[in-house]
């Protein structure tokens, strides 16, 4: 066949797939008819065809560029993923996350035991040893924390109802909710910001999130010591039992993420190291994913309940019921839906053509 | 046996023909980045350099820092008579979403495109050459933090020692980032009118390749891109190469004073006479097969 006849022959297949390209690019093949698909998915394996044939037979560069990028488009739109939903997000909060973390929970371990081991002892070692927190905390940051916790336990000590009072004045009457909702921003910004810098940093084969780890650790735990050691422990702890269930948790389990992406690449195993990057960090990103909206649930109480001035055994027990919460989430969500595949073996890369090609 | 042997042969070509393909790769340096699709055709991609991303992020940068001015100049304000504190919760988690949400939500559900990448022209894909997805595209970016150390040090330096271009971001999602290109419809091949074919006498039997004639093809066709004398330098070459392989015997100058002329002719003589000798042949054949009358009538 010559080249003539033969662009001549199959130019108007050529345009009506371009003009297929042209009207589904804006929506997704879902809301084509079946028929249209049927055509849609014969011509992709036509052009297809040409494109090998053209490029066998050496005719020009400037065909073969055309029709590549013609199936290229049509690849693209064919072997496209449904787009992600609401539905989507709801499947993923009460079955994907839990499932994943449950799958890696050994790195949730090892990041724990390197956030909370050294939390743990600097809040001891400072606590009988208040003088030690100054080479953590930085003196401004100190100073502060003296002021919020000592100004409300004077109002305390004085007695409960002027203590309400005093602390509505203190936020501007009415607009106590209004203050607080600046601090839900700013725990948002900040606490999920670190969480998920925490994630992104064990690229670095875990070191940054190590590191991010050993350092938040260490620097909560003098804190808890120091605040504790100058006599505000019933406020301080309080205070922070309640969001401490959300907060601390989704430290460990982005952490633990982090740790996932490092180990990926210190221990490939029988992949190559980019690929074991890529399926565990297709993982690991779900898991730190969790992390963030269990942060942002976090953020939320620590602006509108934690500070709220009800009696601290109420926020004990409300406390204690979220720590509850948190674990019987992790520990059992999802586990009762169906034991297929996780979400993330469908997203393999290598498995992925795998199945489309038998589909 | 001989089906057996057959088919031994076959597999180790296309084992061959894959071999080539991939290992092919490593050593090369290029811009260009091959994939199989599932109906085993080769796919070429064409990868976008650092320059171009870099471009991409800049606009990124200055439409993100536009939209968080405009809010705190805007909308904050405005919001602030009412409930200052709750608009300042607003501005921080908008923040929060401009820098950890930008990329992720334009990547995730706009096909792999930012508004920088759009206006660049360059798009985020799989490796597999499939669009990008949510997940990949949270990865990608939250990936971002590492690889922004030093003015995105780590990223360029990663960039620049991968064939794919790929920061760290892009190798733990498994993502490119390639260049979009318009379709442009190929040129109906030259018909050329004016040029005489070549003399059959003057020439030897050396057929040329179709990828010599496409060549030809698409040379004459862009010839008014280049200056007169530089398409005659240019076309001097392959017309000298081609009258030594065909034992030209006409006219010298033809060749070196007209190569495009000349380089015309062999088009026209070897394009349209194959298409001929074809036609020859299947009439041949189909007289032998007593055809020969009812097609003539």
């Amino acid at each position: 066949m010559n080249k003539h006849k033969f662009i001549q022959e199959r130019r108007p297949q050529w345009k009506r797939f371009e003009e297929f390209l042209q009207n589904s690019s804006r929506r997704s093949l879902s809301k084509l008819e079946a028929e249209q698909i049927t055509e849609f998915s014969q011509l992709l394996r036509e052009v297809s065809h040409d494109l090998a044939t053209i490029r066998s037979r050496g005719w020009g560069h400037d065909l073969i560029s055309y029709l590549n990028d013609l199936v290229a488009r049509g690849h693209n739109l064919f072997y496209g993923a449904p787009p992600t939903n609401i539905a989507g997000f709801y499947r993923y909060v009460s079955i994907d996350f839990p499932r994943l973390f449950r799958a890696n929970i050994g790195y949730f371990l090892t990041a724990c035991l390197l956030f909370f081991l050294p939390l743990g002892i600097s809040w001891y070692v400072v606590q009988n040893n208040p003088s030690l927190a100054t080479r953590v905390i930085p003196e401004e940051m100190m100073t502060r924390f003296d002021q919020m916790y000592s100004d409300q336990k004077d109002t305390e000590s004085e007695n409960a109802k002027e203590d309400e009072t005093e602390s509505e004045e203190e936020f501007g009457g009415s607009s106590f909710g209004d203050e607080r909702a600046t601090m839900a921003g700013f725990y948002i910004n900040n606490n999920v910001g670190i969480a998920l810098k925490c994630f992104a940093l064990g690229i670095l084969l875990g070191i940054g999130t190590v590191y991010t780890l050993l350092f938040n650790g260490i620097f909560l735990g003098a804190v808890s010591g120091y605040v504790i050691s100058q006599g505000h422990g019933e406020r301080f702890l309080s205070f922070v039992i309640s969001h401490g269930s959300f907060e601390l948790t989704a430290i460990a389990v982005a952490g633990g993420a982090g740790l996932m992406l490092g180990n990926a690449l210190i221990h490939p195993g029988q992949r190559t190291r980019f690929q074991s990057l890529q399926v565990r960090g297709l993982e690991a990103v779900q898991i730190a994913g969790g992390a963030a909206v269990m942060l942002v649930v976090a953020a939320l109480i620590e602006a509108f309940w934690s500070p709220s001035a009800v009696s601290p055994m109420l926020k004990y027990i409300v406390g204690s019921v979220l720590w509850l919460i948190v674990f019987l989430y992790l520990a059992f969500a999802g586990l009762q839906s169906d034991q297929s595949s996780l979400p993330v073996s469908q997203l393999e890369p290598s498995e992925k053509s795998g199945e489309r090609h038998s589909a | 046996m001989a089906t057996v042997t057959s088919e031994l042969e076959q597999t180790q070509n296309s084992a061959v023909y894959q071999e080539e393909v991939y290992s092919n790769q490593p050593q090369k340096l290029s811009l260009e980045m091959q994939i199989e699709t599932p109906e085993n055709v080769i796919l070429t991609y064409q990868l976008a350099g650092p320059a171009q991303r870099y471009l991409a992020y800049l606009i990124d940068l200055m439409i993100r820092m536009m939209a968080l001015f405009g809010l705190w100049i805007f909308v904050t304000p405005m919001l602030s008579i009412v409930l200052p504190g709750t608009a300042i919760g607003l501005l921080l988690v908008l923040m929060f979403l401009n820098t950890w949400g930008y990329y992720t939500i334009s990547e995730g559900f706009f096909k792999g495109q930012s508004i920088g990448k759009h206006f660049c022209g360059i798009r985020v894909i799989r490796e597999g050459g499939y669009p990008i997805t949510f997940w990949p595209a949270v990865l990608r970016n939250l990936v971002r933090s590492a690889d922004s150390i030093l003015f995105y040090g780590i990223g360029i330096t990663t960039m620049l020692l991968t064939r794919r271009f790929q920061r760290l971001g892009d190798l733990a999602a498994g993502t490119v980032v390639i260049q979009e290109r318009s379709l442009k419809l190929p040129r109906k091949p030259v018909i050329l009118d004016k040029i005489k074919p070549l003399d059959k006498n003057e020439i030897g039997s050396f057929l040329p390749r179709d990828e010599v004639l496409s060549l030809i093809d698409e040379f004459i066709g862009r010839r008014h891109v280049l200056t007169y004398e530089r398409g005659h330098a240019l076309a001097g070459i392959l017309a000298q190469n081609l009258a030594e392989r065909l034992h030209y015997t006409g006219d010298e100058k033809k060749v070196t004073h007209y190569p495009m002329a000349f380089l015309a002719a062999v088009y026209k003589t070897f394009s349209f006479s194959q298409e001929e000798e074809e036609q020859e042949v299947v009439s041949e054949y189909l007289k032998q097969a007593g055809f020969g009358e009812f097609r003539d009538e």
